[in-house]
């Protein structure tokens, strides 16, 4: 187990310097970042250029610089932001709560609906219901989430007035008081609910067949025999055992849904990382989507290993291999 | 002994026609009519379409669908025929598609086979890079070349080649692996073939059912991804006629005109389900092997 774990956490902190050094090299490879930054003033003027240079360290080797860049990156500190002319690092640790905040929600969604939905229809299999299921599943897979978000919009938020729209309400930082939870709530419900549309899919084919697999299987047979209720047999003897696959899945998905939430952040407004990242990337601002797609790549990574990890406890093939 | 040759005949089979293998492969009726109206507006779009897709009319600005027959499906801010722009978007759509699936298939098709042939060292370092490309989400990876090379058609179609290629890549080479000890192509090392010739020869035309089963997988998954791109605003210019541009700029009429985004995104949602459709299809009737896998 312990080599096991070795060797993953290798291959993440691989991972992490392979992405920083493309994230890296792609400012080289793009242009000179000294001359992008010179004042218009003095774009002619080799001797500005040559102190820009040296004040940013972009006359030392490039190795140098790279090393510079990863010391100072494990601190968040990626420079100023050209646009809000705010250090990067401040940007973040403002954007990143909302961003975890929206992927807990987005699981506990994918989780609450998918399991219950995938059990039922292997219970009730081959019924108008599980057949309801699947077609919510497929749709769930092939729906664009930008279309659906807005969708919703339109109906929950224009036509009915349910629910507020965009952003995150008076909500900042990582713990609401106690006032402010009913709102936080009520501004999480549409994106979290379109961000876990594509992982219900997933989730309940995967509880749907774990679960027609436990229900063929001697013990729960053996629990009917014995004159259980169908409600015990079910919940109690057969799910239990169908959703520990489930559940790694879901802790799988919550990495992805930590990046997946670009175009969700988008169109809800919601203040995170993934907005953050596209403001960088319309308006040319280096050190922002630089800040953001490590943030972002860091949490990919760290929540793959742990999931990994956690599954070589529970199944022992994964260690081996 | 004649009396006992008969048994050795292997009994003969008639002749399947045509007709009978269509209708035992059960075909897909339903996303198979879509696709191909699909392709027949992207080939046809000027002759399919009822108004030019850029002309404006602001007179008819902002008409409900199904109000005028000139507008079936009602106009935008400026008045252009939304129907139109959908039937343009379609073309739109397989132009920035089927070019960077094609070089997707091409390069992860090239990495697959001779990591999985080569073995070694080659084999470690590309697997390594693929597993990268594949352990990040495809957009992260889109937006971070997008940046650096800035929005447009191209460079989004530069995007989605890199992102897809690794799927190929990985699932070719699994199977070249499984095949590469099998004794045709042991034999034909032994012959001396060179080994690119056994890769072109042998090795390929092995692989070409997994490749169209998972191409017909990822349409979907790539449709997808291009129309996000679009909707971000990385792809085409706004106006031009993209399903993701449409759902954008519905965006700004969400209470007044609620059609705008409606149905492109309507439209996106039967196609990319009608590739998934037969792309299930593909994988039963090709290799229910693969049943599984997806």
């Amino acid at each position: 187990m312990t080599t096991y774990i070795v060797r993953r956490i290798g291959e993440g902190v691989i991972i992490l310097i392979a992405l920083s050094f493309v994230v890296f090299g792609s400012v080289h490879l793009t242009g000179d970042p000294a001359r992008f930054l010179l004042p218009i003033s003095a774009e002619h003027d080799e001797s500005v250029y040559e102190a820009q240079k040296a004040a940013y360290g972009l006359d030392k080797p490039f190795i140098v610089q790279y090393w510079n860049f990863l010391i100072k990156a494990v601190r968040l500190d990626f420079g100023q932001s050209f646009t809000a002319r705010r250090p990067v690092q401040e940007i973040l640790l403002e954007r990143i709560p909302a961003t975890v905040h929206l992927a807990i929600a987005g699981t506990i969604l994918a989780i609450g609906i998918g399991v219950p939905l995938g059990i039922i229809s292997a219970v009730k299999r081959d019924t108008v219901l599980d057949r309801v299921c699947k077609i919510f599943a497929v749709f769930g897979m092939a729906a664009p989430q930008f279309w659906v978000a807005i969708m919703l919009i339109i109906v929950f938020a224009g036509y009915w007035g349910w629910l507020p729209a965009f952003g995150r309400g008076d909500m900042t930082g990582w713990f609401p008081s106690w006032s402010q939870i009913p709102n936080m709530l009520a501004h999480l419900v549409l994106p979290a609910f379109v961000l876990a549309l594509a992982i219900i899919a997933a989730i309940m084919r995967l509880a749907r067949s774990a679960m027609l697999e436990v229900l063929d299987s001697d013990y729960v047979k053996f629990a009917q025999v014995k004159g259980m209720s169908d409600r015990v047999v079910i919940w109690k003897h057969a799910a239990r055992n169908a959703l520990i696959p489930v559940i790694t899945f879901g802790g799988i998905s919550l990495a992805g849904l930590l990046n997946g939430s670009v175009v969700v952040e988008v169109v809800f407004a919601w203040p995170g990382v993934g907005l953050m990242l596209l403001e960088g990337v319309l308006s040319n601002n280096f050190p922002q989507v630089e800040g953001a797609i490590m943030v972002s790549g860091a949490a990919y990574i760290l929540t793959a290993l742990v999931v990994d990890i956690l599954y070589g406890y529970a199944d022992p093939r994964v260690r081996m291999n | 002994m004649a009396a006992e040759t008969p048994a050795l005949v292997l009994e003969e089979r008639a002749p399947v026609s045509l007709a009978q293998r269509v209708k035992d492969a059960r075909l897909p009726w339903v996303p198979i009519t879509i696709l191909l109206i699909i392709v027949f507006c992207a080939a046809f779009a000027n002759l399919v379409a009822p108004h030019d897709p850029r002309a404006n009319d602001v007179r008819n600005k902002l008409q409900p669908p199904f109000a005028s027959s000139e507008h079936v499906l009602g106009t935008d801010r400026l008045g252009k025929d939304m129907l139109s722009r959908l039937i343009f978007g379609a073309r739109t759509m397989l132009q920035v598609t089927a070019p960077s699936i094609i070089v997707a298939i091409l390069a992860g098709t090239i990495v697959g086979l001779v990591s999985g042939y080569s073995g070694r060292w080659a084999d470690s370092v590309l697997m390594r890079i693929t597993d990268a490309v594949l352990g990040f989400p495809s957009i992260l990876v889109a937006l971070l070349i997008v940046t650096y090379l800035g929005t447009g058609v191209w460079n989004v179609m530069i995007a989605i080649a890199a992102t897809q290629w690794a799927r190929f890549a990985r699932m070719i080479r699994g199977e070249v692996l499984a095949i590469r000890d099998r004794d045709f192509v042991v034999l034909a090392q032994i012959y001396g073939v060179s080994p690119g010739m056994i890769v072109y020869r042998h090795l390929f035309p092995n692989v070409i059912n997994t490749l169209m089963v998972l191409t017909s997988v990822s349409v979907g998954q790539v449709i997808l991804l291009e129309a996000s791109l679009s909707f971000l605003g990385l792809g085409l210019a706004p106006g031009d006629p993209a399903w993701g541009i449409l759902v954008a700029e519905g965006r700004e009429f969400l209470t007044q005109a609620w059609w705008i985004a409606l149905f492109p995104g309507l439209v996106i949602t039967v196609v990319v389900m009608a590739f998934n459709f037969f792309g299930d299809w593909l994988r039963d009737y090709l290799d229910p092997r693969l049943r599984r896998a997806g």
